[in-house]
């Protein structure tokens, strides 16, 4: 009796302390795994994560988790996001099985014109204010996804802004090196400069304004912000400054909800944020790789073979994402074309795996999507015409007549170029897939053997071993913008990414509001892209959700300006290819080119026998730190669908946290 | 008579050599990396009225006229980048300021005022340079907390002033002068 009586007690307690255990927080950062099997949210701050799991806690959806996140982190990481910009975010919902796009980047005024913008001079100003849609966009996911109400998930960034919290050394180097731009207004300045000098590291950093501002929008939802008194503010603050901003412009605005991006690569499902957001860019890349063996060539750190092709997908994907990637209410954008394997399969067997090629980056050209689109307007038929208007695409005006000379063929040559050869290319690709493989692994005397290539972790390691400062360069350029990933345990996820265009925006602050300066996202030397109001500028990001067997395997995303897509390709090629979890992709050597830029950027920690290697491909390197920010801040979750648990991982290169319980 | 002339020269040579401790003005401030640290430096001159002009990649002929050096070290990709220059061309640009001064005789002065964002390898080369040939350096103090500065001085016999904020290296400087 007695000791049946024990063991009732010990049940009993072992029912009490095993959910216990469970609710335990594990938390880890600079690139380090959290495990959890309740709930992740991994973002730029540790704030931000906290704020998300506490949603979490109180029954919240992954929804909300993301919402108080993506509030508190505009509060806490104040340079990269806030309520005076705008983003993405991927939702994936486990019951329904639907993912969903919602759109909320700023967009031009009706009175865009009237600003007469130049880039060269006013990309840092109030003129470069585009309609923030932030508040919009959360407050709308809140409504149709989330199940808390707005004051409650505002209410970890009123605290943060009210009550203050001590600035890490991210957000002290950034202040410092954007000291000139916070001087600018006096209202900035004394947030950020209170005694006429940046705040440091373990400085309070309060914002009572933005405070309040916040706490009108948790009691008055959307119109607090976008109608009455804060309006009014926003619309004088930014008028009086130069800039364009009516209140129809606030009054007007619209979140736009949509179907996301998709595609596959190697059975798994991508879902990524659909034009002028550069979800696509991911696909079309994941698409052109797709066809070599990544696996079998080698990790990139190691192998040239690798680092090439992916380096030489890199180009063509930038190059097709600056001539055709736009706002879709204003021009025809290829998304299936860009979207589809045999558009991708015509890139690839563009890539000269001997050299770069074409030599000049700058030179690199945009492929034919239109020309693998089916569901293209009659008007966009392949025809002369679309040579010339591929003309006036490029952002920059490189070298027009190399352009002409290329393009100048007749319509029969360009459509054997470009198109011509798909009905040929799905015919040959299930037999040529393997014999290009091999074609295209390592011969030669440039190559290397890559059988004998280090493992991974052989050639990673910790950034604080490298340097116990951790000071190396690693907050340098760029890294503006912010991402953070949510997984809850139903399995709903959310991917989101937003921002103020550059770091601190405008520099201007009204009513508490860092305002964005995205402006500078548009193209003034092309037609595809250009300023026209009420429009949105195309944008790097790219917030991505990855699905196997129709559950979430991977939400990524990354701030980074246009290393955003490089970043999570190879984050991508990181988890799938070379099987590497969270903590591993997101501290693997990261690299980058594009067309328009003639270097190959990476990161030092990239082997010397590859480096080499792609210098004797053609390929002009620029070197990087360690574990450079100039590459992003990614945050990572990873989901293994078998034990239904959760790894999170906050990006080495920003002062991020990843918490899972 | 022969004391009052003895101690005549001695308060002569006194003077003179604490004349020489001072620095003297108009000063040319230059960035040695490329960080935006090199704008709080003039804030600083400003607020502490000394005649300073500030030129980011000054060059030896900008030294013309020139009393005193103040060099601003911290390595900045992003500076780099928007001056359009690499880090090795920065370094030359650097040393070819220095060696200048040197031969002109005008004092450096150096400002490491960016704390821990401004130290590491990168920042570390442009550090020591500007560190071992300064007859003073002002340092907030999170960028030594390794002591990187206080050796230097401690070896080179060089003054070294420790403040904990940027607000606070305006005296140590204003006393320079």
């Amino acid at each position: 009796m007695i000791k049946s009586k024990m063991f009732l007690y010990l049940f009993l307690l072992f029912l009490f302390v095993a959910p216990l255990y469970t609710q335990q927080e594990n938390s880890a950062a600079k690139g380090e795994v959290a495990v959890g099997t309740q709930g992740m949210a991994t973002t730029a701050h540790p704030l931000a994560s906290k704020a998300a799991i506490e949603m979490l806690k109180r029954g919240g959806n992954a929804v909300d988790a993301a919402v108080a996140a993506a509030f508190a982190i505009g509060v806490v990481e104040s340079d990269g996001s806030g309520i005076g910009g705008g983003g993405a975010m991927v939702v994936y919902l486990q019951k329904e099985k639907k993912s969903i796009f919602i759109n909320y980047y700023q967009q031009t005024s009706e009175n865009v014109n009237s600003v007469n913008y130049n880039p060269k001079t006013d990309s840092k100003s109030a003129k470069a204010i585009l309609v923030p849609g932030t508040v919009a966009g959360l407050t709308e996911a809140l409504r149709l996804y989330g199940t808390l109400p707005l004051s409650v998930v505002l209410q970890p960034a009123v605290e943060y802004a009210e009550q203050g919290f001590p600035i890490d050394e991210t957000l002290a180097r950034i202040i410092l090196d954007n000291n000139e731009v916070l001087q600018r207004y006096p209202a900035t300045a004394s947030i950020f400069m209170p005694d006429g000098f940046p705040l440091a590291e373990g400085d309070t950093l309060r914002q009572p304004d933005l405070a309040k501002t916040l706490k009108h929008i948790a009691a008055e939802g959307k119109k607090g912000f976008y109608e009455g008194p804060i309006a009014e503010a926003l619309v004088k603050g930014v008028t009086e400054n130069g800039g364009a901003l009516t209140m129809n412009d606030l009054k007007n605005y619209q979140v736009h909800i949509s179907e996301p991006v998709r595609g596959s690569y190697r059975g798994y499902e991508i879902v990524a944020a659909g034009p002028p957001q550069s979800g696509v860019s991911i696909i079309e890349a994941m698409n052109i790789l797709e066809n070599a063996n990544l696996k079998k060539m080698g990790n990139y750190v190691t192998s040239t073979q690798s680092a090439h092709l992916i380096a030489e997908t890199m180009r063509k994907i930038y190059a097709d994402r600056s001539a055709f990637i736009q706002d879709q209410r204003f021009g025809y954008v290829p998304v299936n074309g860009l979207e589809s394997k045999a558009f991708a399969r015509s890139r690839y067997d563009d890539i000269n795996m001997a050299a770069a090629d074409p030599s000049d980056y700058r030179k690199t050209k945009p492929g034919n999507p239109s020309a693998f689109d089916d569901k293209r307007p009659a008007s966009k038929k392949f025809k002369e015409a679309d040579v010339k208007e591929k003309n006036n695409t490029d952002e920059i005006n490189d070298d027009p007549d190399e352009e002409r000379s290329s393009y100048g063929k007749s319509t029969e040559e360009l459509f054997d170029r470009w198109g011509g050869r798909k009905k040929q290319l799905k015919q040959e690709q299930k037999n040529t897939v393997e014999s290009k493989e091999e074609e295209k692994t390592p011969q030669g005397d440039n190559e290397i053997d890559d059988s004998d290539a280090p493992e991974f972790q052989s050639y990673y390691h910790d950034p604080m071993e490298n340097d116990p400062l951790l000071v190396e360069n690693i907050f340098e350029g760029g890294g503006h913008t912010t991402h953070l990933s949510v997984v809850d345990k139903e399995g709903n996820a959310v991917s989101l990414t937003q921002t103020l265009g550059t770091f601190f925006g405008s520099g201007l602050v009204v009513e508490g509001v860092l305002l964005n300066c995205s402006m500078a996202n548009f193209s003034t030397t092309s037609a595809v892209n250009s300023i026209e109001p009420n429009k949105q500028p195309r944008s790097s990001i790219a917030p991505t959700i990855i699905l196997k067997n129709g559950k979430p395997f991977m939400t990524v995303g990354s701030p980074g300006a246009t290393r955003i897509e490089a970043t999570i390709i190879l984050l991508i090629i990181n988890a799938i290819d070379y099987g590497l979890d969270a903590g591993e992709a997101n501290r693997a050597p990261r690299f980058f080119c594009q067309k328009f830029d003639d270097y190959l950027h990476l990161e030092s920690r990239i082997s010397e026998e590859v480096k080499e290697g792609l210098k004797k491909k053609g390929h002009r390197l620029r070197e990087y730190g360690d574990f450079d920010l100039f590459f992003g801040g990614a945050q990572i979750i990873m989901i293994d669908q078998s034990t239904n648990t959760l790894y999170g991982s906050a990006d080495p290169r920003r002062g991020g946290v990843a918490i899972g319980y | 008579m022969k004391t009052a002339v003895k101690y005549l020269l001695f308060f002569l040579f006194i003077g003179a050599a604490f004349a020489q401790e001072k620095f003297q003005q108009p000063i040319l401030i230059t960035s040695a990396g490329q960080s935006a640290d090199v704008t709080m430096a003039g804030m600083l001159c400003k607020k502490a009225k000394l005649d300073a002009k500030t030129i980011n990649r000054a060059k030896a002929s900008d030294l013309l006229g020139i009393k005193t050096l103040i060099i601003v070290p911290g390595f900045s990709s992003k500076g780099l980048g928007a001056a359009g220059i690499s880090r090795e061309q920065e370094m030359d640009r650097v040393k070819e300021v220095i060696e200048a001064a040197q031969k002109q005789k005008i004092n450096i002065l150096m400002l490491h005022i960016g704390g821990k964002p401004r130290r590491g390898a990168q920042s570390d080369d442009f550090n020591k340079l500007a560190a071992e040939v300064s007859k003073e350096m002002i340092v907030v103090k999170q960028g030594d907390e390794d002591q990187f500065f206080s050796k230097i001085a401690e070896q080179k016999k060089i003054k070294i002033e420790l403040v904990d904020k940027i607000a606070e290296a305006l005296k140590p400087l204003t006393d320079a002068f």
